[in-house]
């Protein structure tokens, strides 16, 4: 067996890659929607000062290239607040917070596509603030939202692989790692092109079952 | 009793309505009349706590609607069915009848849709429990907006042109509904251009220009030569209805 061979064992170290990739990813995705969310809901209720700082931010997070927020959490935080902060932690914090503004976004036309009417009805019938964000607004708002956020998820999941740069051991860098063991650039970045777009089908496939639930009565044509 | 002093509605530079009084006893049906913008939706709108008052004050059942509790317990008490019916359209005709019945007054399910299905069976729409606002057509809805409104079992029912967005085939039918509840002795403000209609349930008729209550009296004496028509205005208003 020559040194650059493949060898059963890489399976091994594809998967944990592919483990490290996932967990990542599912952990920003349920911190960014959280806080996605609950930005959306101090938006829509106009928190005293939340309005602008929310849209600037969110702004910034959109229109900058993920790579240089991930450099200036990973290089620039550290080096301006004299801490120390893990390649984990840096991906997670960086890709948590881009989540977070597309979510925003989201969240925030599906809080506004729900007509005023509704919710005047709601108030008049004596439901209180929360009864009404969680009875009518958001059913709505969620059935309209998945759609976009499943969008939103495939390419987030695609954009993990920039965490590689710093050093995190996901399923990029592990590529990185066979490939210069291998000398076999064709072969090894196929395969993790490969494992990457049926993750990314498995999640747009579950993502459309979920909005279908969420829209069960086909016949709502409401929103 | 529904109880309006000196109230006053202004939206920017606007007033829209003009130092306006009104009371309303349990068992009369008041029909507020009034020309396109003459501030009706306004004052049903302060009713009910959708609009904040500028100036006066509203009570219903002596809670004051400009005071949290008192809004919440005015609110308890009056009911609203509106012109574009604003059904919830997330939720079938049960699902829009039952939901404040079990939020609100903490009925128990069971209990809250026996009495949704005994009302939309009054309605006759007993085979429409199940059905989305989006399948029912807009007479059908109306009826659905009626019940949610009842189910509240409230002391008084406030109506804004309930009819105004549906044909006239299925204005009859609702107007119908509403001439039962009339007879039934449930307490109504009414938003309407249905003249004749208002004619024959209301016990009151007030008329509303330009955000000023000029006119209020028995609906006999509105209608009378030496009563209402004696005001040039409203004898120009109701010439115009029924020529339309
Ligand atoms: N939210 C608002 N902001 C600004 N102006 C408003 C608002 N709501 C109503 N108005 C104005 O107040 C006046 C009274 O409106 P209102 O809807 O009460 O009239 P109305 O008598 O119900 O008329 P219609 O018969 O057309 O329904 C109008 O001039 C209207 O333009
Ligand atoms: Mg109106």
């Amino acid at each position: 067996m020559r040194y650059a061979d493949f060898t059963p064992y890489d399976i091994v170290l594809l998967l944990q890659g592919l483990g490290v990739t996932l967990a990542l990813f599912v952990g920003t995705t349920l911190i960014g929607l959280a806080i996605g969310l609950a930005l959306a809901v101090a938006h829509h209720y106009r928190v005293p000062g939340c309005r602008p700082v929310i849209v600037l931010v969110t702004e910034a997070l959109k229109n900058s290239p993920v790579l240089v927020q991930l450099f200036l959490v990973f290089f620039g935080i550290p080096a301006f607040l004299h801490i120390r902060m893990s390649p984990v932690e840096a991906a997670t914090l960086t890709i948590s917070l881009n989540t977070a503004a597309f979510a925003f976004v989201v969240f925030r036309s599906g809080i506004e596509s729900i007509d005023r009417d509704q919710i005047e009805a709601a108030q008049v019938f004596g439901l209180s603030r929360s009864q009404i964000l969680r009875l009518i607004i958001a059913p709505q708002a969620a059935a309209f939202s998945v759609g976009p956020l499943v969008g939103i998820l495939v390419n987030q999941l695609q954009v993990t692989s920039l965490i590689s740069v710093i050093g995190v051991f996901d399923l990029t860098k592990i590529g990185n790692i066979l490939n210069l063991r291998t000398l076999q650039p064709f072969i090894v970045w196929a395969v993790i092109g490969l494992i990457y777009y049926l993750a990314a089908k498995t999640l747009a496939h579950a993502g459309g079952r979920i909005e279908a639930a969420l829209r069960k009565s086909v016949k709502w044509g409401g929103i | 009793m529904i109880v309006a002093e000196n109230v006053e509605k202004r939206f920017g530079d606007a007033l829209v309505l003009k130092r306006v009084n009104l009371r309303v006893e349990p068992g009369e049906v008041v029909t507020i009349l009034g020309a396109s913008g003459s501030g009706k939706s306004t004052l049903i709108r302060c009713i009910n706590g959708l609009e904040a008052l500028s100036g006066g004050k509203i009570t219903v059942d002596g809670h004051d609607v400009s005071t949290k509790a008192g809004l919440v317990a005015a609110r308890r008490a009056s009911a609203t069915v509106f012109q574009l019916f604003n059904l919830y359209p997330h939720m079938t005709a049960l699902g829009n009848i039952t939901l404040a019945p079990i939020e609100v007054l903490k009925l128990p399910k069971a209990e809250a849709e026996a009495r949704a299905r005994a009302l939309l069976d009054k309605v006759g729409l007993g085979a429409h429990a199940g059905a989305y606002p989006q399948q029912l057509s807009g007479g059908q809805r109306q009826r659905v907006g009626i019940c949610r409104a009842l189910a509240m079992q409230p002391r008084y029912l406030l109506l804004d042109e309930v009819t105004s967005a549906l044909d006239p085939e299925m204005t009859g039918d609702v107007l119908r509904i509403l001439a039962e509840l009339a007879d039934d002795g449930t307490t109504m403000v009414f938003v309407t251009h249905e003249i004749e209609f208002a004619r024959h349930i209301s016990s009151r008729i007030v008329f509303l220009e330009q955000g000023e209550l000029i006119v209020d009296l028995p609906t006999a004496q509105f209608f009378a030569e030496d009563g209402g028509l004696a005001v040039p205005r409203i004898r120009q208003f109701l010439s115009k209805m029924k020529k339309d």
